[in-house]
């Protein structure tokens, strides 16, 4: 028990005593090359950071799945064109005098 | 140089001023980055960024605390955020592995000794750095602040914006949390 109690104490003091660190040689110069290379208002570009390219490519994908389900219920739809529309496209060709056997008359 | 001509300097963009800044607050923004993040070449970026911070923003400083009490403030801030976007990159390591700009491994070293730890005390050092890490945030900042930074209640509670009271209190609580952690340990 003693010495688990010691043994904390010793950890818990082992900062005393410490040597504040200092800032490595040559800092003053860095910090200017650093400022000099980084104009203020220049960002850096939005177009390559990791989550613009994530939400972007998300984005891409869902107006692909968007146009794909579009395409498939056209489809649908033109494959059964109801009684009604195909009697009024007749109709239409009898009034213009479009039907193709008119042609060879 | 005063206090108020170094901020006025600042303000008027001399370079004679920055200068005087950096050579006034250079070690204490670094021991305190470093005791923070314990990493020293993060502690030099982090360091870096607060005097660049300290340039762009003295305008509107508004001097309702000291110059000291403000760089402080920064520099802690600073650590803070580079410790959450570190543990964010960890967390999403193989995302950032796959469109980080540079594509370098995220790097976290196993064991930190801060420079100014005394020889034979290095490895209970370790040990509590590595402790001082699990610690909630306010209490770590409290903590590194005291015992790498030795500063005053007084002053830890202007850079927290809190009371001395409460100071006292979260390093109580640090403590506490540490022993607990420490005892925790294999032996």
């Amino acid at each position: 028990m003693d010495n688990k109690i010691n043994r904390s104490e010793h950890i818990l003091n082992s900062l005393d005593g410490l040597q504040k660190a200092m800032a490595p040689h040559f800092f003053y110069t860095r910090l200017i090359g650093r400022m000099q290379n980084e104009q203020p208002g220049k960002k850096s570009n939005l177009a390559l950071r990791p989550v613009f390219l994530t939400i972007s490519l998300s984005v891409v994908l869902l107006l692909n799945i968007f146009v794909l389900a579009r395409m498939n219920n056209q489809a649908d739809t033109k494959r059964t064109i109801p009684s009604g529309d195909a009697a009024t496209i007749q109709s239409f060709a009898n009034a213009y005098n479009l039907n193709t056997e008119s042609v060879y008359e | 140089m005063t206090e108020q001509e170094l901020i006025y300097g600042l303000r008027n963009g001399e370079e004679f001023a920055f200068r005087e800044l950096v050579n006034l607050f250079q070690d204490r923004v670094f021991n305190t980055a470093l005791g923070l993040l314990q990493h020293t070449a993060d502690a030099e970026d982090i360091a870096q960024e607060v005097f660049i911070q300290v340039y762009r923003s003295v305008n509107s400083f508004k001097e309702e605390a000291s110059l000291s009490t403000w760089v402080y403030r920064i520099t802690v801030t600073k650590s803070l955020d580079h410790l959450r976007s570190k543990k964010r990159k960890k967390r999403f390591g193989f995302v950032s592995s796959l469109f980080g700009a540079d594509n370098k491994p995220v790097y976290d070293p196993a064991e930190f000794v801060h420079p100014g730890v005394q020889l034979d005390r290095k490895e209970d050092a370790a040990i509590l750095f590595s402790l001082i890490e699990q610690l909630p945030e306010n209490q770590r900042i409290a903590f590194i602040l005291n015992k790498v930074e030795e500063l005053s209640y007084r002053e830890i509670a202007g850079i927290l914006n809190s009371t001395e009271s409460a100071v006292d209190s979260l390093l109580q609580r640090a403590r506490q949390n540490l022993r607990k952690k420490i005892n925790e340990l294999p032996p």
